[in-house]
């Protein structure tokens, strides 16, 4: 606990003597970021979406619609204004070596085409179209924590000097744990070492630059012994501030180090459910924040044009 | 991790180091933590650091600066990344209609393909096709890593016989196959980390002609390592799955491995070795034998993951189709031959 005020006291302390900044910077600073807030009120609990500074964790075994939401949400992103996009820049980390280009083109598509209809007749070619939205998005490919922690750092002087900035994904934030943990020895701090300053390095560039970011993590702990429904184990663990979402999975238990599970605000489980009756899998999300209560509910389909929601009966 | 010492950079000598370690520097949970590493220095403020160590803040700022520049991935924009993607992605076709049709049009170059089933489900039998149809008619090396000893080159060559009868063309193909023999894991990570660091390097600046890398099979030296105490275990297969993502990203190849099957509670087929390296393949397609069939040649392959096409698309193919199918006609054809001489 010490640490952590004297941590706090230190970004104050370089918070208020940052002697060079330049325009932009003070611009991104002052002026804040886009809000993403409404970024998907099917997923996200009303008037709890993500706002400035939140951190999402998107959890679930695989193949259950993580990075293909992600893949949905990075596309309202980069759509411009005139398309109901929110025209926000995204940088994307992949850290399973997993992000699919032309799957997010093709959604990317899907969904210019879509609004094309809408008949507003807009003038640039489509491929053109797509060209522009990407070019909002940066894509960073990292194969081991310590160059996710690096390239965070890296990143850093991007967020300050790129107001247009708002979202960092971290697909996935999981993925070195194993390699983490066998490397780190016999001692706990040593195998989260890394995971633990990233997760401290991510809070101070949500705080300091109001970006939002999203991780996806691996579901890959069994909950063994606990209740399904009553997964809140009493005890010092972090994980009592998550109502229990009826632990619809008992792959849900949160086993990142505590510096992460600290600072996520809204934590969303996806599961694969069952197959409707005209053969299609449908996929569910429930979402939790802790700033709104209950759980909110969401199932989808995956279509060739990305996600369809399913209105709840 | 990156450790500093003297002239990993043009900033770092003796003394820089000394001052650096000189002084206790709080930089986690364990107080009395030297600074040894760049993960340890990067995470500390410079200004805190000049004053503590007497080392000036302008010399720290620069090194920072060119040791994450050295270090760090570098942000590639989404625009050039689709266009990279879209000159550079090469579909290679498997040979078997019913196989493309499931994997939309064959194997992506940059994926990692996974191919489950029960053995004597024909994991490497497809394998085997694969890496005969990407050398003879696609023209391309294949790497073939073999964990269990289950290379058969007559097979290949039974193989190549029934697409081409030129002698020539035969051992052309035959020795654009690369076989690469390892019996436990280290000695699979070691021949990875050699290829990636020597044969496809070379490769990529020779025109890049290697397109596709199999690992027959991967669960043979990994299922043994898991379970216990698990970390080690666990760690040399998210190491593994490492070297083939890279593998598959940084030289554009189609990665192709082969696990087994367990049954999950519901005694449903499951690809083997576990949740974390469920998430590492992008597409799996689980094989099967067809059951009361007369032929004990027929499977059916079922598509269970994918980010193209819809799962649970389901194929019915025939083994022979590579082989004896073929010879038949072609020895139909000679004994009609045969017959008009006379």
């Amino acid at each position: 606990m010490e640490f952590r005020n004297y941590c706090a006291k230190i970004n104050d302390m370089t918070a208020r003597v940052r002697m060079a900044e330049n325009g932009a910077q003070l611009v991104s600073r002052l002026e804040g970021r886009q809000s993403l807030r409404d970024i998907e009120p099917s997923i996200f609990p009303v008037d709890g979406g993500p706002g400035q500074g939140d951190v999402v964790e998107f959890h679930g075994s695989e193949g259950t619609g993580k990075t293909e939401t992600l893949y949905h949400l990075i596309t309202r992103c980069i759509m411009p204004v005139q398309s109901r996009g929110l025209e926000v820049a995204v940088v994307f980390v992949d850290t399973d070596y997993h992000f699919d280009m032309l799957r997010l083109v093709s959604v990317l598509e899907g969904r210019l085409a879509e609004d094309c209809k809408g008949g507003d007749g807009s003038e640039n070619e489509p491929e053109e179209r797509v060209r522009s939205c990407l070019g909002r998005l940066s894509v960073v490919h990292c194969n081991s924590s310590v160059q996710l922690l690096l390239t965070l750092h890296y990143l850093e002087n991007t967020f300050s000097s790129q107001p247009s900035l708002g979202l960092l994904i971290i697909d996935s934030i999981s993925s070195f744990y194993w390699v983490d943990r066998f490397n780190g020895g016999e001692s706990t701090v040593c195998q989260e070492a890394n995971l633990r300053k990233c997760a401290e390095l991510l809070d101070r560039l949500r705080r300091n630059y109001g970006i939002v970011i999203f991780a996806t993590t691996h579901a890959i702990m069994r909950n063994y012994g606990s209740d399904p429904g009553v997964s809140e184990v009493p005890g010092p663990s972090s994980s009592r501030r998550w109502r229990s979402a009826d632990s619809v999975t008992d792959f849900d238990k949160p086993y990142l180090c505590r510096a992460w599970q600290r600072i996520v605000t809204h934590r969303m489980l996806f599961t694969k459910s069952h197959v409707s009756k005209d053969n299609k899998q449908v996929f569910s999300t429930a979402c939790t924040s802790i700033m709104t209560k209950g759980v909110k509910r969401c199932s989808f389909h995956v279509m060739e044009d990305g996600i369809k929601f399913v209105c709840d009966k | 991790m990156v450790i500093l010492r003297e002239g990993i950079c043009p900033g770092i000598n003796e003394e820089f180091i000394k001052a650096l370690q000189s002084e206790d520097i709080k930089t986690g949970v364990d107080n009395d933590h030297q600074i040894a590493t760049f993960e340890d220095f990067v995470s500390c403020n410079p200004e805190e650091l000049a004053q503590k160590c007497s080392l000036s803040y302008k010399a720290l700022v620069a090194v920072r600066r060119v040791l994450l520049a050295q270090y760090t991935a570098f942000p590639v924009s989404g625009a050039d990344l689709y266009e990279e993607l879209l000159s550079a992605t090469a579909i290679l076709s498997t040979g078997n209609p019913s196989l493309d049709k499931l994997l939309d049009s064959g194997l992506y170059t940059g994926e990692i393909t996974e191919l489950t089933g029960s053995p004597g489900s024909g994991k490497t039998q497809v394998c085997f096709s694969v890496a005969v149809n990407i050398s003879h008619q696609l023209k391309q090396t294949v790497f073939y890593i073999d964990t269990k000893s289950g290379m058969c080159a007559n097979r290949l060559l039974q193989m190549l016989q029934t697409k081409t009868p030129n002698m020539e063309e035969q051992m052309e193909a035959l020795q654009k196959i690369k076989v690469f023999r390892v019996f436990d894991v280290f000695s699979l990570l070691a021949c990875l980390q050699h290829l990636r660091s020597n044969d496809l390097q070379k490769a990529s600046i020779g025109g890049g002609s290697v397109k596709a890398l199999m690992v027959d099979s991967v669960s043979a030296v990994l299922s043994s390592m898991l379970g216990g105490k698990q970390n080690e275990g666990m760690s040399l297969l998210m190491q593994v799955a490492g070297e083939l993502k890279m593998i598959a990203k940084d030289f554009n190849i189609a990665v192709l491995v082969t696990n087994h099957v367990t049954r999950d509670g519901n005694g449903h087929l499951k690809a083997g070795l576990g949740q974390s390296w469920s998430h590492v393949p992008r597409t799996r397609v689980l094989l099967q034998r067809v059951e009361d069939a007369e032929t004990s040649s027929l499977r059916t392959a079922t598509l269970t993951k994918s980010s193209r096409q819809a799962c649970h698309l389901v194929e019915e193919f025939d083994l022979c189709h590579w082989s004896e199918e073929k010879r038949t006609s072609i020895s139909g054809k000679r004994k009609l031959e045969e017959r008009s001489k006379p």
